[in-house]
């Protein structure tokens, strides 16, 4: 029999036959190591929990169109691909446009959108009805419902009425001899500036009405009667250019220029798609606590048939990643897809961040309260198991027990203790954490197979520092110990 | 020729004097029985014979080398090679059993060989019980089993403190015929006792009182003794 064998020997027989204390100091370890592996189970795991949690409070990131012209579904698609699909919760497009409601004389704002993915990235969203789930079924914000006094099941009808921004291709095709042209620019603080012209036979302007009542009257606004300013652009040519087709109206710059990009950007009412007005069922009403509640929603397919085009102004995302994930998918967006870009909505992913970074700091806080009450346990139970070994101890000296080997017999026995403590811990540690993760965060979790051996090399740690101050005493027991007549 | 010389050995603690210049010379293959009434030092004797403490003043010279001026490191190893120990409290490892008892000793001493050591335990008449643990034996086989663990290192010296102490005549018997068969095979015994009858036994007897040797008496029918012992172990009938 080898030194060896006789050691474990020795140790076993120790750890089983004299099982009492040494449960305990087990028990101890075990019970240390479940909480541990529980714990850190959790806090690697708590990242996903928190931040599907987060999932619900809204899309996190957002994917614009550069130009003005809107994204096409093949541009979001190739968007989407930068970030992977498990992590990916839902993507939900919208294109909005102003509708009318001519029966009342009232306009709103319409979004296109899927509901499929609405549901995904704004879980929040509250109908009362139901989705829209066909062609031509519509849902309505609450304070348009409430305005207008539209429930659940009532028709409407809505009026698209082309305008210039809503007119696709060049302008320049639309300067045709003869032709009426109708367009707006944004001017002084923000004012829009409508223009209408007539042009002539051979394409000049032939007469011009300027419409300038959103501009400061003395200033911007005298554009509109200004006769030395807008006799100016008769019998010219577009697109023109501020300075040298025609002077600007003395101390109103930004107006002018906005006439005559008014101008430039003019579009045939007469040849663009005319006025549609289609008839909708309203199949709920949305609540939502925000802007939304002033939104009328379609599906993308009535927004097309609406205004014959499929384009979207953005896409909302909800991300189940990191911050720093995030960021990284934001460029990649960016930077692959053509004539889109993304960015994150701070808002949610820096809270986000924030509320992780204390839950995890805060498991770290109890795990290491939990690792020392382990040691000072485990410590406790290895110095009584010590002082009622005093006379095996004396006797192992006395037979010639070098220092050396009660330190290597007390150390053996606490790593084994931790070995099996660890592994009790690791298990009974999962079972733990899959319990309160069910209950609290309502998920499971998955088994991290670094675990078990994790788990059982720091509660051998755990052990071997519990049992250094043990084995001081140990060390110090006099052999003569057991010469002394009791 | 000596194997242990104690020259003006004292021991004091405070005012008290346990040993008080104490002289003593035990030869090779000696068998000496120490006896003196309880408190007179024969236990401070012992443990200052068996390296586990040292003198306050004098010389102990054990195989020629000053224990009383080695480090405790040095005389662990002293003791590990040289010296048996045989206690009045049996004292045994309570969760190992008989055999893993006499291992251990070897464990500490060179390599564990459990066929020697059950060997040792027949030699004891315990071959039966070498899987029995301490709590499953009476006190006669405990001390058995001791001297199995004592002799298994073939030690020069081996050292009993009141070995009998705590035996019936049968047991006591028994652990005297051990000795008296080391003795026939060159071991040296030191045997501290209160029983006359363990001390007759030996080949010379010390007498301690306050700390001092009061007298020594040889055993002038050792001789004797020793062949009639012989005579009834050789047959070989085991106790
Ligand atoms: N560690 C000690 N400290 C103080 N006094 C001691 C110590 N060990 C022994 N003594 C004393 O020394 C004397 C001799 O003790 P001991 O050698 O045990 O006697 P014996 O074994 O002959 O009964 C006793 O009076 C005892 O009280
Ligand atoms: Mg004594």
């Amino acid at each position: 029999m080898t030194k060896r064998r006789m050691f474990l020997r020795m140790i076993t027989a120790s750890l089983l036959r004299r099982r009492s204390r040494m449960l305990i100091a087990l028990l101890s370890i075990g019970i240390g190591a479940t909480i541990l592996a529980g714990l850190v189970t959790i806090y690697v795991d708590v990242p996903r929990q928190m931040g599907a949690q987060f999932r619900s409070f809204g899309a996190n990131m957002l994917v614009l169109s550069d130009g003005e012209e809107g994204m096409t579904k093949d541009q979001m698609d190739k968007a989407l691909e930068s970030i992977p699909t498990d992590q990916l919760v839902g993507a939900a497009p919208y294109r909005y446009i102003r509708v009318d409601m001519t029966t009342r004389q009232q306009s709103f704002t319409a979004a296109g959108t899927d509901f499929a993915q609405i549901t995904r990235t704004s879980p929040y969203f509250s109908v009362e009805g139901r989705y829209p789930e066909k062609s031509r079924e519509i849902l309505v914000g609450k304070e348009i419902a409430e305005t207008i006094g539209i429930r659940e099941g009532s028709g409407m009808e809505l009026t698209w009425q082309p305008t210039a921004g809503n007119t696709e291709g060049d302008p320049s095709k639309d300067r045709q001899p003869g032709a009426v042209l109708s367009g707006s620019a944004e001017g002084w603080s923000g004012g829009a500036v409508y223009v209408t012209v007539k042009l002539d036979d051979s394409a000049k302007i032939a007469s011009l009405t300027i419409d300038a009542g959103t501009q400061t009257p003395e200033i911007g606004g005298l554009a509109q009667t200004d006769e030395a300013f807008t006799r100016q652009f008769i019998g010219k040519a577009l697109p023109m250019t501020l300075g040298e087709d025609v002077d600007a109206l003395s101390g109103a710059t930004v107006t002018s220029t906005a006439v005559v990009e008014a101008l430039n950007t003019a579009r045939n009412t007469q040849s663009t798609a005319a006025a549609k007005t289609m008839k909708y069922t309203v199949t709920g009403i949305l609540t939502t606590g925000g802007e939304e509640e002033s939104y009328v929603f379609m599906g993308l397919e009535d927004m097309a048939g609406l205004t014959g085009s499929d384009a979207v102004d953005v896409a909302e995302l909800s991300v189940s990643a990191s911050a720093e994930e995030l960021e990284a998918y934001a460029e990649q967006i960016t930077e692959n897809a053509d004539g889109v870009r993304a960015r994150l909505v701070k808002r949610v992913t820096r809270s986000e961040t924030a509320v992780l970074g204390k839950l995890q700091s805060l498991v770290f806080l109890v795990t290491a309260v939990v690792l020392i009450l382990t040691m000072i346990c485990v410590s406790t139970t290895m110095m009584a198991v010590v002082s009622e070994r005093r006379r095996e101890i004396g006797l192992r000296k006395a037979l010639g027990a070098s220092d050396g080997s009660i330190r290597a017999e007390f150390l053996g026995e606490g790593m084994f203790l931790g070995l099996l403590g660890g592994v009790l811990g690791a298990i009974l540690g999962f079972v733990f954490a899959q319990i309160v993760s069910v209950n609290v965060f309502g998920s499971s979790i998955t088994f991290q197979p670094l675990l078990l051996p994790a788990a059982v090399l720091v509660s051998m740690g755990v052990a071997a520092l519990s049992c250094l101050q043990p084995i001081k005493r140990a060390v110090a027991i006099d052999p003569a110990i057991v010469l002394k007549d009791e | 020729m000596s194997l242990l010389e104690l020259k003006n050995v004292s021991k004091i603690y405070g005012d008290l004097k346990a040993l008080d210049n104490v002289n003593v010379h035990v030869d090779k293959g000696e068998w000496v029985a120490i006896m003196g009434p309880s408190g007179s030092g024969k236990s401070t004797m012992m443990n200052i014979i068996g390296c586990m403490d040292k003198p306050t003043l004098g010389e102990v010279l054990l195989d020629g080398v000053d224990i009383a001026k080695e480090s405790s490191k040095k005389l662990t190893d002293i003791r590990r090679d040289k010296i048996g120990l045989i206690f009045q409290q049996f004292h045994m490892v309570n969760y190992l059993t008989a055999v893993e008892n006499v291992m251990v000793s070897q464990y500490y001493h060179s390599m564990p060989d459990e066929q020697e050591a059950l060997e040792a335990l027949g030699r004891v008449g315990l071959r039966e019980r070498a899987h029995h643990l301490p709590s499953q034996l009476s006190g006669g086989e405990q001390q058995r089993v001791c001297v199995a663990r004592a002799l298994i290192n073939h030690p020069e010296l081996i050292l009993a403190d009141e070995p009998t102490g705590n035996l019936d005549e049968a047991n006591e018997n028994i652990v005297l015929d051990l000795f008296a068969q080391l003795h026939a095979e060159g071991t040296t015994l030191i045997v501290v006792t209160h029983d006359p009858e363990v001390a007759e036994a030996a080949q010379r007897t010390i007498v301690l009182e306050h700390g001092k040797v009061a007298r020594e008496v040889i055993n002038e029918n050792f001789e004797e003794q020793q062949k009639k012992w012989l005579a009834r172990l050789i047959p070989g009938s085991k106790r």
